[in-house]
This record gives structure tokens, sequence and C-alpha cells, in this order.
């Protein structure tokens, strides 16, 4: 019977995904910002909790969502003993599998440090080594940023045609700031009209195969004297 | 002319012996046996060694020495069988194959890691590597593996270990272990955790002398010996006493006499003392266990392979002893409901029927198993016995058997999109600001049936109707009822309560549209009447539009590729069984082909999965 049910349960994982990813970055002219990061898998229900229903595959433990919000919990309560790091709030929610991560920071530096700490907490040690490099800088006025590289070592481990499913997925970055943008290095990168805000949306199948897509230098207009 | 006779008995016998099959172990559960081994000429060693039943004698062999060679190559002897076997006793555990040898040198190519030992057999050769042992009888030969059960081999050890005076091994005492669960945190697992340091604290020290064996280097030494004499053991039964599978089953030689490709046996009875589940009876209640033992005593299954030009049949007698064929008699002995065939499209990929009477099965079952249990000295088992009494005087059978009557079929209906409903984010196109919206979405989906006959279809409406006053997510149609979100929490799932059978399925165009069945789309007549003449269960796949949509990255690397090498076929597999009788249920499945591959290659294929589901 377990057979039986075994089949059943893993034939929807033969069918495509679809993942969104947002992350939204306000940077403040003193360098002080908030971070926001959201997850959405609602369009792949199916295919997620099914997988989610399976002990392991592909020879690999299955996390239940318990582990999952146990894992993600962790990472916040980590987040929040770092320095320069406050108002941390993780929210899941697993009937419309939503995850969304959201804190403020006192500095660029202290943006990077934290996370980068925070993820290692939760990883193994010979992880986390695609964060040892400079993926943001903030020199007061350009904000230079790298592509997720985290995502992508994730993405660089999957078969090819696991890669498939990233076809429909989509990995939205914005940055805010308190005054103009006046130049960004990345084409693709829509200004808003009281250009204070640029978003950059790339295919998650793209950005595995062309890790700069998310690359981008935005440079702001000089700060006014008062 | 008695002499001539004798002489004449004195040559069949001794060609008899030359057989490779006479080297299999009487302990030996299941056997494969392959007849036609000149199908295999072409299997490359490599493809072989990456079956299921090569794993357990692999190692040795999956070393490079196999490399671009065939089975012809490895001088096996084509005239006689290959037969694959394993088998499990309560104090070991054994596997290998027995076959027929052409060219020992070329044989040495394969198996160099093998050396000689010395063997006590008259004309019989013994040699040995890290994990297996390989015995050359004329021209046969033996390949096994024979591991001693940890309960022995800890058992053992813990008698010298203790005998000599040595307190408990693991640096702490049974009261004094903590038995909270720890949480396996796999992210943090290290490859090098498996290796135990010789530092750790944990390790049991035997005493200060060095010379003297700790606990784990005792029991390395105790596993050994008992290997040895297991394998000791085993070898003096064959080549001493002439004790193999064949002298000592007459089913089993029996069914090597069958002209068929090859054979398969599974001995039931003497596989039920390593069920786990049977684990209590057989320690707490040895007296139950024998009685059920002997329930199943005769419990055996047999089969043949038939290689075909373009498809294999695989013939399975199962038999039975007298109490638990009589069970099985009962129970088959339905008629078949005809309604369910309105139920299977004639397009479906994949379909199974199942005819059983559970009203019939209980009622035998209850007569031949309760004087067993009743007669069992235990007051768990009495107070068992008496609710089991109870139950049967008070509970409504006919209301209980006609809800439930054993006869279900199910259906694999292909791929559809199914209605979801999904978050999307939207942006603000002056701030990015974004927000949320509930969307509808389609997700494929593997559309699935499963329907049981039913006498009271009165009884499901009631459960429906008061689960629809509990949850909004339970609504009544017109023709059925629907749970939403049912199914992973994404998709709804269609209960269909009518024509005297109660449905599952997740197909929306079932419920809505053919709610009375498909009509002239169901199963052609001519099918449906076979379906009616034979027995119990029948079922049909086809490959094309089933396994190869198979998930095959959810299987281990070997299974994979097994569901991988009948991808890309368009072969049809098909089921039927006989009427049972109180003594066996024929099953014939045949397995038909159009892929290029050679026959051998689909033999070892369909062996193969034998093997996984019979271990």
């Amino acid at each position: 019977m377990n057979k039986i049910l075994f089949f059943f349960i893993s034939l929807p994982l033969l069918f495509s995904s679809c993942i969104e990813l947002i992350d939204d970055l306000t940077v403040h002219n003193d360098g002080s910002g908030t971070f926001k990061y959201t997850l959405n898998l609602s369009a792949s229900k199916i295919k997620v909790n099914s997988i989610l229903a399976l002990d392991s595959l592909d020879g690999k433990k299955v996390p239940s969502m318990a582990e999952i919000k146990a894992k993600a919990n962790s990472f916040a309560a980590n987040l929040k003993t770092q320095a320069g790091i406050t108002n941390v709030t993780m929210s899941i929610n697993d009937a419309d599998l939503i995850i969304k991560l959201s804190f403020d920071f006192n500095s660029i530096l202290n943006f990077k440090n934290g996370l980068e700490a925070a993820v290692a907490s939760i990883r193994s040690s010979n992880q986390g080594e695609e964060l040892n490099h400079n993926w943001i800088s903030w020199d007061g006025k350009t904000l230079k940023r790298n592509s997720p590289l985290m995502s992508l070592t994730i993405s660089e481990q999957l078969k090819e045609t696991d890669l498939d499913l990233l076809k429909t997925g989509s990995y939205t970055t914005i940055s805010r700031f308190d005054r103009a943008i006046d130049k960004v290095e990345q084409s693709n990168t829509k200004i808003n009209p009281a250009r204070t805000a640029a978003m950059l949306k790339v295919n998650t199948y793209d950005l595995q195969k062309n890790n700069s897509l998310l690359d981008n230098c935005i440079y702001l207009t000089p700060l006014k004297n008062k | 002319m008695k002499k001539f006779i004798l002489f004449l008995f004195c040559l069949s016998f001794s060609n008899l012996f030359s057989q490779s099959e006479l080297l299999i172990p009487r302990d030996a559960v299941t056997v494969f046996s392959i007849n036609n081994v000149n199908l295999l000429q072409k299997i490359s060693m490599d493809e072989l060694v990456q079956y299921d039943f090569m794993e357990e004698v692999h190692q040795e062999l999956f070393d490079g020495s196999t490399s671009e060679k065939t089975l012809k190559d490895a001088g096996i002897d084509f005239n006689q069988r290959l037969n694959v076997f394993y088998g499990k006793s309560d104090d070991a555990e054994l596997s290998g194959f027995t076959f027929g040898i052409s060219n020992s040198s070329n044989l040495f190519e394969v198996f160099d890691d093998f050396e000689e030992l010395q063997s006590k057999y008259e004309n019989v050769k013994v040699f040995g590597s890290f994990f297996n042992n390989l015995i050359i009888k004329d021209n046969s030969a033996l390949l096994i593996r024979i591991e001693p059960s940890s309960e022995l081999i800890d058992a053992q050890t813990d008698s010298i270990w203790y005998a000599r005076g040595n307190s408990y091994p693991y640096g702490y005492d049974d009261g004094e272990f903590d038995f909270d669960e720890e949480i396996f945190d796999e992210e943090g697992f290290d490859e090098d955790d498996s290796l135990i340091s010789p530092e750790s604290d944990d390790f049991p020290i035997a005493n200060e002398d060095p010379t003297e064996k700790n606990y784990y280097e005792l029991r390395d030494s105790v596993q050994l010996e008992l290997q040895k004499g297991l394998l000791s053991k085993l070898l003096d039964e064959l080549l001493i006493e002439n004790a193999n599978l064949v002298t000592s089953d007459v089913i089993f030689k029996e069914q090597l006499t069958h002209p068929c490709e090859g054979t398969f046996y599974l001995d039931n009875s003497r596989s039920l003392g390593q069920t786990n589940s049977l684990w209590y009876f057989q320690t707490v209640m040895p007296s139950l266990y024998k009685d059920i033992k002997e329930l199943y005593t005769g419990n055996i299954i047999l089969g043949d392979l038939f290689l075909k030009e373009q498809s294999i049949e695989f013939l399975v007698e199962a038999r039975y002893g007298e109490k638990l064929g009589s069970i099985y008699q009962e129970m088959n002995d339905s008629k078949f409901d005809k309604n369910i065939t309105k139920y299977i499209h004639e397009g479906n990929s994949a379909y199974f029927t199942y005819n059983v009477n559970m009203r019939k099965a209980y009622e035998k079952a209850y007569e031949v198993i309760m004087p067993i249990i009743s007669s069992e000295k235990n007051s768990d088992i009495a107070m068992n016995v008496l609710a089991f009494e109870l139950l049967n005087e008070l509970v409504n059978k006919d209301a209980l058997f006609e809800t439930y009557r054993g006869s279900m079929f199910g259906t694999f209906n292909g791929i559809k999109k199914v209605n979801t409903k999904k978050i999307e984010f939207y942006y603000d196109e002056e701030t990015f600001e974004y927000g949320e919206k509930e969307t509808e979405a389609t997700e494929d989906m593997p559309i699935f049936t499963i329907g049981f006959s039913i006498g009271r279809g009165d009884i499901p409406e009631i459960v429906l109707k008061n689960l629809g006053r509990v949850t909004s997510k339970f609504e009544k149609h017109d023709d059925y009822w629907v749970f939403k979100n049912a199914i992973l929490d994404a998709a709804p799932l269609y209960m269909i309560n009518k024509n005297d059978l109660f449905i599952f399925t997740n197909d929306e165009d079932l419920a809505l549209n053919h709610s009375d069945g498909y009509g002239s789309n169901s199963l052609p007549k001519k099918i449906v009447k076979e379906l009616k003449k034979e027995g119990f269960m029948n079922g049909y796949i086809d490959i094309a539009g089933t396994l190869n949509r198979f998930p095959s990255d959810l299987l281990n690397e070997r299974r994979s590729e097994m569901i991988n090498s009948l991808k890309g076929k368009s072969g049809k597999m098909y089921l039927e069984s006989s009427k049972t009788t109180n003594k066996s249920t024929n099953f014939k499945l045949t397995y038909e082909f159009r892929g290029e591959e050679n026959s051998g290659k689909h033999l070892l294929d369909l062996v193969n999965t034998l093997y996984i589901f019979s271990k």
C-alpha cells in the first residue's frame, strides 16, 4: 500500500513550478535602511506540498514544514543578535507558501555582516563561502549590488531537469533611496517617475545561466547642502 | 543389465550434479533462475553489476575488472543456468548467485580480487575476498556473501565481553541513558562524522592493556569468526551432505524442470520469521507465532518466465496451505461488479480492478483464525478475543460489509491542468510598492480515480452530510460531493456516490460530466467480458503513458535506471488472475515491448523488478 501511496504522491513532481523572489532594499542617506525579502511559492503549491509529503527526495531527507519553520525562526533569532540589526520579523504563510523576512539596519556594513552571520549560523561549516565576497557596498552616493550568489550556488547543484523548473520563476530586486537616482549600470533597470526607486526583474532560469544579470551599480544625485 | 542401468543412472546423476543449481544453498528463500543464459551473452558485466540483485556481491566486481567485458568474456558457461538467490534466517543473511564456468582463466580476470583458500572438500576450490567467497566445483561456481545477523554478533560479543569481567561497554549504564529524541540536523552533518575517531570518548576501552581488544575490536573478531563458521556450515551442507535447495525442496526441483527461460521461487512460509511485524509474536508469544507460521505453511510463490519475440510472459502460481487457502478462496469468490467498467475510460493509460468479497473472507477468517488465537493462554490475547467476539455479535455486519464490500478499481487518467489559487504580487508603477492579490492559476496534476463497490450508499452520505456542516470545504452538488483543497492543499477532491459505487477522483471532468460513467467511451465490451471471466485482480499499464511520466528522480540511482530502462519504450503490461481455489491462484503478467534493446536486457529488467518487490 505504501508503494501505491508513494506512486500517487510522487507523480505531481513531474510538473513545472513557479518561484517568485523579491528583495526590497531601502537605503537612507546615512546608510541605514530596511531590507525585505519575499519568497512566493503559491503558484507551485501542488508541487511543493507533494515534495513536503515525501520523506526523502533523490536520496536526501525532505524537511517537514515544522522543520522549515524552525530553521527560519532560528535564522531570524540569530539575525536579531547581530550588531546594528533591529525590528526583525519573519512570517511563514504555510497555506499559500509565502515566506517574508524584513529587518532594519543602521549601516550597509552591519546589513552585510549581520546577514552573512545569520546565514552561516544555519548552514554547515563547509557552506556559506559564497557570501565571502563583497556582494554589496555603499559609499554614500553609489550602491553596488551583485548577484545573490547564495541562491546561485544552490541552483548550480540542480540537475538540468530541475533547472527547467526555474524557467517560469522571477527574481525582482528593488532599491529605494531618499534622493534621486542619477543613473544605473544595468540597462534593464526600471526607475520610478520620482527617480527614488530602481527595479530590476529577471527570470530565475536566465539568472542561473548568467550570474551577472542582477549586478547593478546605482549612482545617486549629490546630496544637497542644507 | 543391472550394471548397465546403474551405469546410466550414475552417468545422469553425475551430469546432474555438475549443474549450477546444485550449489544453491537450502536456506535460499528467493531464487531467480535464468535458464536460457544464451540470451544474456551480449549483456555487459558493467550493465549486469548495476542491477539490484547484484548489489550484495557487486563490490568486488565493480572495480574496473569488469570494464567493457560481456558475460561471455567473463568465462560464463551459457549451457548452465544462472541462479540468483537471497535468503535470511534468524542467524544470517545470505545472497549470491551460481553459474557455470566455461573458461576459468577468463573468470578470474573479472574476479581478480579473490585469493585461493585451503579447501577441505574434494574437487572443490574455495576462494575468498574481503566480502565474498567463490566456490568452484567441477565446472560450476557459487559466489556467495554471508552475513551473520547483528543480534547474533551482539549476543556473542556481549557474552565474551562480560565473561572477561568488563563493565558496560558504552561508558554509561542503561539507566543513565537519556532517551530524549534528538532532531537530526542534516545540514550539520559532516561526511567525516561517519568515521568514528579512535580517540573518541565514547569508544569503549577494555582495560589499560593495549594488547587487549576493546569492545568493537572484539565485535569485529566475533563477526569474522561467525562468518567463517556459517560459511563452513553452509559448505559442509552443500559439498559433503549434498543438501541444497534442489535436494531439500521438491517444489523447487520440479520448478526447474519447466521449459521456460527463467523461473522464480519465493518461499513465503520460510520468510515469515523474518517479517519484522511478527517479531512481537515470535518473542513474546512463541506458541501463537508457531500457529501463525503453520497457517502460512505451503505459502509459496512460483513463477515461469517465457520470452517471446516481442513480449515476456510471467506466469505466477501463488500456492497456499489449506487453512489460508480456504480464506483466500472465500475472499475471491465474488461476482465481478460490472458497474466498475463504466468508469474506466477506454483511453486510460493504466487501470486495475480488484474483486473480492470481504464478508465471506471475514466469516472464513473468523472461523479459521479465532480458534488459533483463543487457544493462546495470555491475558492480553484473551481480552482481544473477548473484544473480537463482542464486536462480532454487536456490530451490524450487513451494514458494514454492504458499505465496504471489498471490490475496487483504480485508474490513471493522464495529466491534466487543474485550477488552483495563487498569490500574485502587483507593483505600483509610481513607487514600486507592491501588494498581494489572489488569482486563478493552473497546475499540472496526475489524474486518478479510485472507486469501491458499495451496497449502502446512504452511510457515506451521512458522513459527508455531517462533514459539510462542520466545514464549508465539503460541498454537495447534484451528482457529486467536492472537498475543496483536499489534495496537497491546492486541488479539489470529488466524491461520486452513485450506481452502487463510491468514487474518489480529482478528475473534474468525471465528476461534472460523467458521474454515470463514460458510456460508449468506457472499456470495450471484449475487455469487460474478459474481466468478468477472470479472477480477482487484473490490471493494465501503457508504459508510454504512465511509466514514461514517472518521476524517477525520486528513486535511488539503480531503481531510477530500471524505470528509465523502461522509458522510451512503447510497451504494455497486462495482469490477469485466475479463479482462486483453496490451493492456489494463478497470475499472468504479460509485458509487450517494442524497444530496440535485446530480449535479454528486457528479461533482466523484469527479473530485477521482481527481485526488488520480493526482497
